[in-house]
């Protein structure tokens, strides 16, 4: 088995330095990757987000990533996508026009519902609170916990069988998955002060599944 | 449901942070002197989130590097969402930005004077941008916005939220010159310019003197968050005293527990 160590995707989109500070801060072996084929070198990845669903996807593709992010579910290999890395591991959105995600999980990523935006201010920017399914990613975490959110897009149903924990803004919608080895976050970890820390060093303790 | 969120705000030129009042600054002290003096990462367990802004006109390539430099020296450990602003002119300086631990941009200026924000949310995301507004009042009815660190007026701050209700953005600051620094209270006559179709977040800065006027303008339904960058009554166990009044008095805000690593 080859040591745990961490790659943090880097599509050419958003803030990486803060999930490569938080895994330095935990001690976890982490590296920033650019190039699709070093993912073979790592146990773990981590798929940040920032910016839209559709150049998210573009550059994904673009570059490559989604075959050798595939590999790297089938591999049995643990993945966390969080924020627009959560979404885009679904099949769908909606956001600058229709466009396909890396499917690793059923569900389509939309806007919250107009009726649901006649009672909310969009987006949904700040702490909330989640209610976690049973998994060890939030063991050792208070359930009161709040994490940071922010985004306009959200999933609304899953695929059945797969976990799922959700977050009330307006309407209930899902804001952690898991299925198998592949999780995700609409939440930032990296910005939820030890709530947050607490979380991805549980994901990075999680084993070859 | 969503918490309130409290902000910091850290103002930043040559090397050190600043004191502002009115818009008038007063230097304190450099990223040393806010650990040694102030146990600055403690504080960071009480706030939701804080704001780097350079408050230099037309800084320079060196101004910036600098500011960065002390950006990742504050932020090596502390884990909350970042904004950082001022004097952001261009795509390639938001994207600096980002890369040197932005999870959201700040613009001022450049929101009246050109396209930038759409430039930068069509490849960021709206949620990646915070617009902010400084304005002066007039009188109980009406405030001019004002550029170019509060020195040149442009337009009423009804005719700009009247005509900018789908700017791309993750949220709207309303900054009052006149409160600014003084621990006189925010601007809460201000909230009533915005009409109720206007539906981004609304956080309100300036004025900020003690806990009550936190728990107090938190109360209110259309405030989704306060910013203070009063380093002297906030500092110390300030934002913990501040954080735990609005707590105890029901106010939903998130509690950030430590948890062993």
């Amino acid at each position: 088995m080859i040591k745990k160590k961490v790659a943090i995707i880097n599509y050419g989109l958003g803030n990486l330095v803060s999930i490569e500070n938080a895994l330095r801060y935990l001690k976890i072996n982490n590296k920033i990757i650019s190039n699709p084929k070093d993912l073979k070198n790592f146990s773990h990845l981590i798929l940040p987000g920032v910016g839209s669903f559709s150049t998210g996807m573009k550059n994904i593709t673009k570059f490559g990533w989604d075959e050798e992010i595939k590999k790297f579910y089938s591999n049995r290999k643990l993945i966390l996508g969080i924020c627009l890395g959560m979404q885009m591991l679904f099949s769908d959105s909606n956001e600058f026009g229709l466009s396909n995600g890396l499917g690793l999980i059923q569900g389509k990523c939309r806007m919250f519902s107009e009726e649901t935006k006649n009672k909310i201010v969009i987006p949904h920017v700040g702490f909330n609170q989640v209610v976690f399914p049973e998994t060890v990613i939030s063991s050792g975490i208070d359930k009161n916990s709040s994490f940071y959110f922010i985004h306009s897009y959200r999933i609304k149903k899953v695929e059945p069988n797969v976990r799922y924990g959700y977050t009330t803004y307006g309407e209930k919608f899902i804001s952690f998955v898991e299925k198998n080895n592949v999780f995700g976050t609409q939440f930032h970890p990296e910005k939820s002060h030890t709530a947050g820390l607490k979380l991805l060093k549980n994901f990075v303790n999680i084993n070859k599944c | 449901m969503l918490n309130k969120r409290i902000i910091f705000a850290l103002l930043y030129r040559d090397g050190s942070f600043f004191l502002s009042r009115n818009f008038n600054l007063q230097k304190v002290g450099n990223v040393n002197w806010l650990n040694e003096n102030f146990g600055f990462n403690k504080t960071c367990n009480f706030i939701d989130e804080l704001i780097f802004l350079i408050v230099k006109k037309n800084p320079s390539k060196d101004d910036w590097v600098s500011f960065f430099n002390d950006i990742s020296k504050v932020r090596k450990n502390i884990f909350v969402p970042i904004t950082i602003g001022g004097g952001i002119r261009n795509l390639l300086k938001a994207k600096e930005c980002f890369l040197n631990g932005a999870d959201k941009i700040l613009l001022n200026t450049s929101i009246h004077q050109d396209n930038l924000i759409y430039d930068i949310t069509n490849k960021f995301g709206d949620s990646a941008v915070t617009v902010m507004v400084d304005y002066k009042k007039i009188n109980d009815k009406s405030r001019k916005i004002m550029i170019e660190s509060g020195q040149k007026e442009i337009l009423s701050l009804d005719k700009f939220i009247n005509t900018k209700k789908k700017l791309p953005c993750a949220e709207i600051v309303m900054n009052s010159i006149d409160k600014d620094g003084t621990g006189m209270d925010f601007d809460m006559d201000v909230l009533k310019l915005i009409p109720d179709d206007f539906k981004k977040p609304i956080l309100l800065m300036g004025g900020a003197g003690k806990p009550e006027h936190i728990l107090n303008c938190l109360k209110n339904k259309d405030v989704s968050g306060i910013i203070t960058a009063n380093l002297f009554n906030f500092l110390g166990n300030g934002l913990e005293i501040a954080r735990k009044h609005s707590i105890d008095h029901g106010l939903k805000l998130a509690r950030f527990k430590e948890i062993s690593l």
